[in-house]
């Protein structure tokens, strides 16, 4: 659905197809990039440090050859096969990796990494699984000790004034992408899900300034464009994980649907919430790693003291986005072994389920070779929604 | 007069059912074999020559199944579920809920008896759970898989089969053969296992009677049996149960005429 005379979105499509190209650019120049895997590295201490965020991925045309002589196959196939490209070289332009506690598989694969890697900075960010008061003392604490690790590493102490100015071009560029999502409310929407994805994979390979120009271009041209290049169709939402590659949902949009909105790491769960500024930058950042980013792998008590106001309590982002994007469908897209996202399933249906939303639940496995597989069950979705 | 044709392309056989005004024209079915288009041709040309009408007179054809996009000659592409839903709305419109086993995948969908899906679920990624272990099953045995059903029917002392696996039921088969046990025996077992495998597909999505299998699965009376016996309850099965979504296929193309 991309124009082909729409250079923008040629740049965008060399920045998603040769991914790091930019990266390896600037590191001639002298740019150090860390690598990072996980909604919750904390960007801005990275940003504030001098150095340059880099998402690595994962290839879903690529096996996996190297990667499983070193780790075990009970780990996720997403994992697996960032993992397995890493260790194929293909981030050797990186100067060090941050890897959360995102899930089991980044905790006990960190040590994998760090000897089967040639970078000289490692730091493994420890994420409480819950949200009480003690876990943001700690998490602050925590962020702290991220912050000295990385000034020690660059040589420069990362003061409050560095921390501020990166959380102001986070927020930014969160505004924008907020701003693209807004494109894809029409119906049919002003921007296909494949070219959205595309951005913002796109933007994750590029210094944050970078990413805001290129956001800014592509804000440009879709809302030049007046008329949507889409034809009306059922509008889906993809809930999940990290979904870095465009082919779920070129998928979805070949068969007649649009994707209008999600969940995903790359997505909604990575952009839509902000820093607070003002207070403490270290305890903003906090907050915001910890308590607005809505993963299941955060566990988060029952208050409601029910399972229907539990579930409305967990899930209510997806009601939120459903009413919003004005969504028909939705896809509930999760990888074999993703425990937070395994256990999450049977609730996540009960919650669809109450908001008469028709959902597909997919579990697949990362690779190409699945597509004919997702194309059936999908084909069948959009056909009984639009029936 | 003029025909509309419903042809389903599946990973193991693929099956073509023509309509003219009246009902049913024909049906034919082959091994979908390594070539799906020249498969499609074949179903077409052997279907109408049998029926001694010319393939020149179709005026739409349907096509589903897993190689549907490949049958070059259709006018529309509809997915299994849907056609599974049309076609046992003709066939049994009592029906609730469509179990359909077939090669690669087992299905299970919902429906409201006028051909319209609420909701469905497929097996996994790997063949568990689905018919391919009755063909492999028959050649550890060395019975043709028709024969299946009969001989499972025949069982005195069904044995504990652990697999619904159709990789690790020919190794269980193999140990089971050293320990002795029959043929009709370990039939049975299989039956029982794939069946189970099978209503736990089904409970996830939840079942409604009338149940229908269909598929070609649904020609084992031995696992049909199994399934009844897991449920406690009577399930019913079309009298050609894998030309389900072919005859779907071919509905849905006579009601795309009408628009």
């Amino acid at each position: 659905m991309i124009d082909k005379e729409n250079n923008i979105f040629d740049t965008v499509k060399n920045y998603y197809n040769d991914y790091g190209f930019r990266a390896k650019d600037l590191k001639r120049e002298g740019k150090k990039f860390i690598g990072y895997v996980c909604s919750f590295v904390p960007l801005e201490i990275i940003t504030a440090s001098g150095s340059l965020p880099f998402r690595v991925r994962g290839n879903i045309h690529e096996p996996i050859t190297k990667g499983d002589t070193l780790l075990e196959t009970i780990v996720c196939p997403y994992y697996r096969s960032v993992f397995d490209l890493s260790v194929k070289g293909e981030y050797d332009f990186l100067s060090g990796l941050v890897i959360p506690h995102g899930c089991d598989s980044m905790v006990r694969s960190f040590s994998a990494w760090s000897y089967g890697l040639p970078f000289s900075y490692f730091h493994f960010v420890n994420i409480p699984s819950v949200c009480d008061e003690s876990s943001f003392e700690f998490f602050d604490a925590e962020l702290d000790a991220f912050r000295k690790s990385l000034g020690k590493f660059t040589g420069k102490a990362i003061t409050e004034e560095h921390l501020r100015q990166a959380i102001r071009a986070y927020n930014e560029n969160r505004d924008k992408v907020r701003a693209l999502y807004e494109l894809r409310k029409a119906d049919p929407p002003l921007i296909s899900g494949t070219e959205l994805t595309m951005t913002l994979t796109a933007g994750s390979s590029l210094p944050i300034e970078e990413s805001n120009d290129l956001f800014d271009q592509v804000l440009t041209e879709v809302k030049g464009r007046g008329k949507s290049p889409l034809k009306k169709g059922p509008r889906i939402f993809i809930d999940g994980a990290c979904l870095d590659n465009i082919e779920l949902i070129k998928l979805v949009e070949e068969l007649g649907g649009n994707v209008v909105a999600d969940t995903i790491c790359n997505g909604a769960r990575d952009h839509f919430p902000k820093t607070d500024v003002g207070g403490d930058p270290i305890h903003a950042l906090a907050h915001r790693y910890l308590d607005k980013i809505n993963c299941p792998k955060t566990y988060r008590a029952n208050r409601a003291g029910t399972f229907e106001g539990d579930i409305a309590n967990r899930f209510g982002d997806v009601g939120t986005y459903a009413r919003e994007f004005r969504v028909d469908g939705a896809i509930l897209y999760v990888y074999k072994y993703c425990d937070p996202f395994g256990f999450e399933v049977p609730a996540r249906k009960a919650y669809y389920q109450s908001l008469n939303l028709p959902l597909l639940h997919l579990e697949d496995i990362y690779s190409a070779g699945t597509i004919s597989q997702l194309r059936t069950r999908v084909q069948a979705f959009l056909e009984m929604i639009g029936q | 007069m003029s025909f509309v044709l419903g042809i389903d392309i599946g990973s193991a056989q693929s099956k073509g059912v023509a309509l003219d005004d009246q009902g049913p024209l024909g049906s034919f079915e082959c091994a979908s074999g390594g070539n799906f288009k020249l498969t499609a041709e074949k179903v077409k040309e052997e279907l109408f020559s049998r029926a001694g009408r010319s393939a020149d007179n179709i005026s739409r054809t349907v096509a589903t199944g897993y190689g549907a996009k490949l049958v070059i000659f259709a006018d529309e592409i509809k997915s299994d579920i849907v056609c599974l839903a049309k076609g046992i709305s003709s066939l049994l419109p009592s029906v609730r809920t469509v179990i359909d086993i077939g090669d690669l995948y087992t299905k299970v969908l919902r429906t409201d008896g006028h051909g319209s899906v609420h909701s469905f679920i497929l097996s996994g990624k790997c063949a568990g759970g689905s018919g391919r272990i009755l063909q492999v099953i028959a050649k550890v045995l060395q019975v043709k898989v028709d024969e299946i059903g009969e001989l499972s029917l025949k069982s005195k002392k069904r044995v504990e089969f652990n697999t619904g696996c159709a990789v690790f039921a020919e190794t269980e088969a193999i140990s089971r053969l050293s320990q002795e046990v029959t043929k009709e025996d370990l039939l049975a077992g299989l039956h029982r296992a794939l069946g189970a495998q099978i209503n736990n597909l089904a409970e996830r999505i939840g079942v409604e009677q009338d149940i229908a299998m269909t598929g070609g699965g649904a020609r084992d009376i031995g696992l049909v049996q199994a399934l009844k016996e897991i449920r406690g309850h009577d399930i019913l099965v079309p009298p050609i149960p894998h030309m389900t979504a072919a005859l779907g296929a071919a509905l849905i193309a006579r009601e795309g005429l009408k628009r």
